[in-house]
């Protein structure tokens, strides 16, 4: 323990290096091992558990996918069947519409919601701090009450969306436990957690040099213009990472659907998402090894749609200094 | 002490210190094993809250002063119901199982085919335990081929709740009510009153509540499943027509505007059978004790959910079991637990505080459910009940046939077509 305190010792770690250079560089050149050896211990629980309960599922559900296991049992080895089964299941097209549908709504509008608060939070008004805190606190909402609280609000006999259309003359939809409307009531739900999208495109707003608007102020811009030409373009590294990131969750949907509808995907299937239909063949219809191969084809969809995003990325997302 | 042998110590310090946390997480949590003074421990996991938790408890207590070298250690874990026992599996795959599990015995099929549940029939044939003390099909659904599987616990049954008030209400004679599904159909006619979209008041919603296609297909004569060639037959012409029945009703009072009344209900004390925005209600005899904490002022009885024909009434039962997962450590001590908690004193206790039905008939006397004016309905319709059929994709069936019934009702194909499908597609997971 010693050693350990004087190295963490601002003064004797200054003086330390130099001393042993005088001493011990002559005498022989650490081995690799000496020098990560710290490092690679203190880091070896989770070095342990990545390969324990990450690396080693991932590759065995490689395996599993070929196979019938059914957590309980091994399953005997079939081949592609699964993946045959899989593209003649009605329900898995289902699934695979549901969530697509879901994605191509909830990610463009999860960027435009995302830019535009975080522009109207960027203002410098008084109170901004609280306004912030305001727009955040969502996504401390675990899903499960999120779910809850809004079976409530969409509720089509006293739920507040429903009293204010009806302010309006409007008469609203059966939100939830409509077809047509379950899955933009679920988009809607969504939306309200962009919380931790928007601190990330303030950040990104942040990093703006305050010269390109003076630049821009002095050639007579006005605000479209300045957002246009100089913030948008600037942000794109920002709006890139939450594309991605996006991507990901909304293929990956799942607790809020699940709570939602006590995990039937209710009304008709319209809320069977991907992973819902997924984590029912594994733990509801021991059918793990299906379940494994819907996995490594999501997986697939995604590296795929990521790929896409990088390699089209060249093109609209413009890094500062370059 | 030199620099390096310090170093070394502390090296060894670390791994051993992370070498223990390991094992630590990997060892075994259940403590199944024997304790110091002779007295075996038994892990029992179960599901069971409020009264049926202090039910399990008084058996648990009466258990032990008459067992004294067994010691019942029991463990919440949540949901272990309909394909929903995540834990247990894990458990059981992972070689760690408790010793004694409450299990629904609509899911002993399915897990005995995958070879998870210790076979209780040599057991039960030592201690001279027989079909003869149960009610049929509660023993039929703890068995899977031939084999037994877990000790019957608990049922129930599915009857109409109806509102006498409105009955009378609207001129419908409460003594005398729907037989026929002509006469429901009439019934919940005239007690709906609907504003442009907005219900005031439903008569019937066929799929509310415990309304399952089971319970109606049964009705209407139909059969899930053939034993014989071990198959599902959902589609059924008589099960169709069901389903039909089903569709015909969701059309005619719009489903949607349904959904948006039933969404706009809750469970408990906002159930629309309690509030009275709902006549007639299919539902269990859980029911009662709803309608004695929610709203005791409530006027109601029950019947038999109609047939076509206005006879063969019929209903389905569930219900639990407990068993004895696959690796169980104290197989000997477990079964002691399990036949006094399946036998006539355990069902007693039981029984008793949790209100729920006894899988012995004698039991249900004994405790007064046959002389209870409602409760004694739910008693009366047990012999003639069915059960969801035993087989290994029982999970799988059950939301096979939950989804064409929302499908149909939806309007997203005919009925014959999406029975056709769930026929099909059941099938050719069981012939795997």
């Amino acid at each position: 323990m010693n050693g350990n305190a004087q190295k963490l010792d601002p003064i004797k770690s200054s003086e330390t290096p130099y001393e042993k250079q005088l001493k011990l560089v002559p005498k022989k050149k650490k081995s690799k091992w000496s020098n990560y050896k710290y490092g690679i211990l203190f880091a070896s629980p989770w070095i342990l558990g990545l390969l324990i309960f990450y690396a080693i599922p991932l590759f065995s559900s490689i395996y599993f996918s070929f196979t019938t296991y059914s957590i309980l049992q091994p399953g005997e080895f079939v081949g592609l069947q699964n993946y045959k089964d899989l593209l003649s299941d009605s329900l898995f097209w289902k699934s695979v519409y549901n969530t697509v549908y879901f994605a191509v709504f909830f990610v463009p509008l999860s960027i435009i919601f995302g830019v535009a608060l975080a522009m109207m939070l960027n203002m410098k008004v008084k109170g901004m701090a609280i306004y912030r805190t305001i727009f955040f606190l969502p996504t401390l909402v675990p899903h499960v009450a999120l779910a809850v609280l809004w079976m409530w609000l969409l509720n089509p006999g006293f739920g507040l969306v429903n009293g204010v259309l009806n302010t309006f003359g409007i008469e609203g939809p059966a939100w939830l436990g409509s077809v047509t409307w379950s899955k933009p009531s679920l988009i809607i739900m969504s939306l309200w957690g962009i919380g931790q999208a928007v601190i990330i495109y303030l950040a990104g707003l942040g990093d703006i040099p305050e010269d390109y608007y003076d630049a821009a102020k002095v050639d007579g811009a006005n605000w479209y213009q300045k957002m246009r030409h100089i913030t948008l373009p600037l942000l794109t590294p920002v709006i890139f990472f939450n594309l991605v990131m996006g991507i990901i969750a909304a293929f990956q949907q799942f607790t809020l659907p699940y709570t939602l509808t006590q995990g039937q995907g209710t009304p008709a299937n319209s809320l069977t998402f991907y992973v819902m239909y997924l984590y029912d063949n594994g733990f509801k219809f021991f059918k793990m090894g299906y379940a494994s191969a819907m996995a490594w084809i999501l997986f697939v969809i995604i590296m795929a749609l990521t790929a896409l995003v990088f390699i089209t990325s060249k093109r609209w997302v413009h890094y500062q200094g370059k | 002490m030199s620099k390096g042998k310090k170093k070394m110590k502390f090296e060894l310090f670390i791994f051993v210190f992370i070498l223990s946390m390991l094992l630590a997480g990997c060892s075994s949590g259940s403590g199944s094993s024997g304790s110091g003074d002779g007295q075996t421990t038994v892990t029992f996991w179960h599901s069971l809250t409020d009264t049926t938790g202090d039910a399990a408890e008084a058996v648990i207590k009466a258990f032990e002063e008459q067992n004294p070298d067994i010691k019942i250690k029991a463990v919440y874990t949540a949901n272990q119901g309909e394909g929903q026992n995540e834990k247990l599996l894990t458990a059981v795959s992972g070689g760690n199982p408790p010793d004694v599990a409450y299990f629904d015995r609509f899911e002993i099929g399915s897990w005995a085919d995958q070879g998870s549940l210790e076979d209780l029939t040599e057991l039960a044939e030592e201690s001279g335990i027989t079909k003869d003390t149960y009610y049929p099909f509660a023993w039929e659904e703890a068995s899977y081929d031939g084999k037994l599987y877990g000790m019957p616990i608990s049922t129930d049954s599915r009857l109409v709740y109806f509102n006498i008030d409105h009955f009378k209400e609207v001129g419908l004679d409460p003594n005398n009510p729907p037989e026929t599904i002509a006469e429901l159909e009439d019934a919940a006619e005239k007690l709906t009153i609907k504003d442009g979209k907005r219900f005031e008041r439903i008569g019937f919603i066929p799929w509310f509540g415990q309304g399952w296609l089971y319970g109606w297909g049964w009705a209407f004569g139909g059969e899930f499943y053939d034993p014989e060639t071990k198959t599902v037959t959902a589609n059924d012409p008589k099960i169709v027509e069901a389903l039909q029945w089903m569709t015909d009703f969701a059309q005619k009072y719009d489903v949607e505007d349904i959904a948006g009344f039933t969404d706009s209900q809750g469970d408990g004390a906002m159930d629309p059978f309690l509030t009275n925005q709902l006549s007639m209600k299919v539902s269990g005899p859980w029911e009662v004790s709803a309608i004695e904490k929610f709203n005791p002022d409530l006027n109601y009885g029950v019947f038999p959910m109609p047939t076509p024909n206005g006879e063969n009434h019929t209903t389905w039962s569930g219900g639990w079991s407990v068993v004895i997962p696959k690796g169980a450590e104290n197989k000997e001590a477990a079964w002691e637990f399990m036949k006094f908690f399946s036998g006539e004193e355990g069902q007693k206790i039981f029984s008793e505080i949790a209100r729920d039905f006894s899988v012995i008939d004698s039991v249900n006397e004994e405790l007064g459910y046959t002389e209870d004016p409602i409760l004694g309905e739910f008693v009366k319709i047990l012999p003639v009940s069915n059960n969801r059929p035993v087989m290994t994709q029982g999970s799988l069936y059950w939301n096979e046939l939950a989804s064409a019934v929302e499908n149909a009702t939806r309007g997203n194909g005919t009925p014959e077509e999406l029975l056709e499908n769930v026929t099909e597609k059941v099938n050719k997971e069981l012939n795997k």
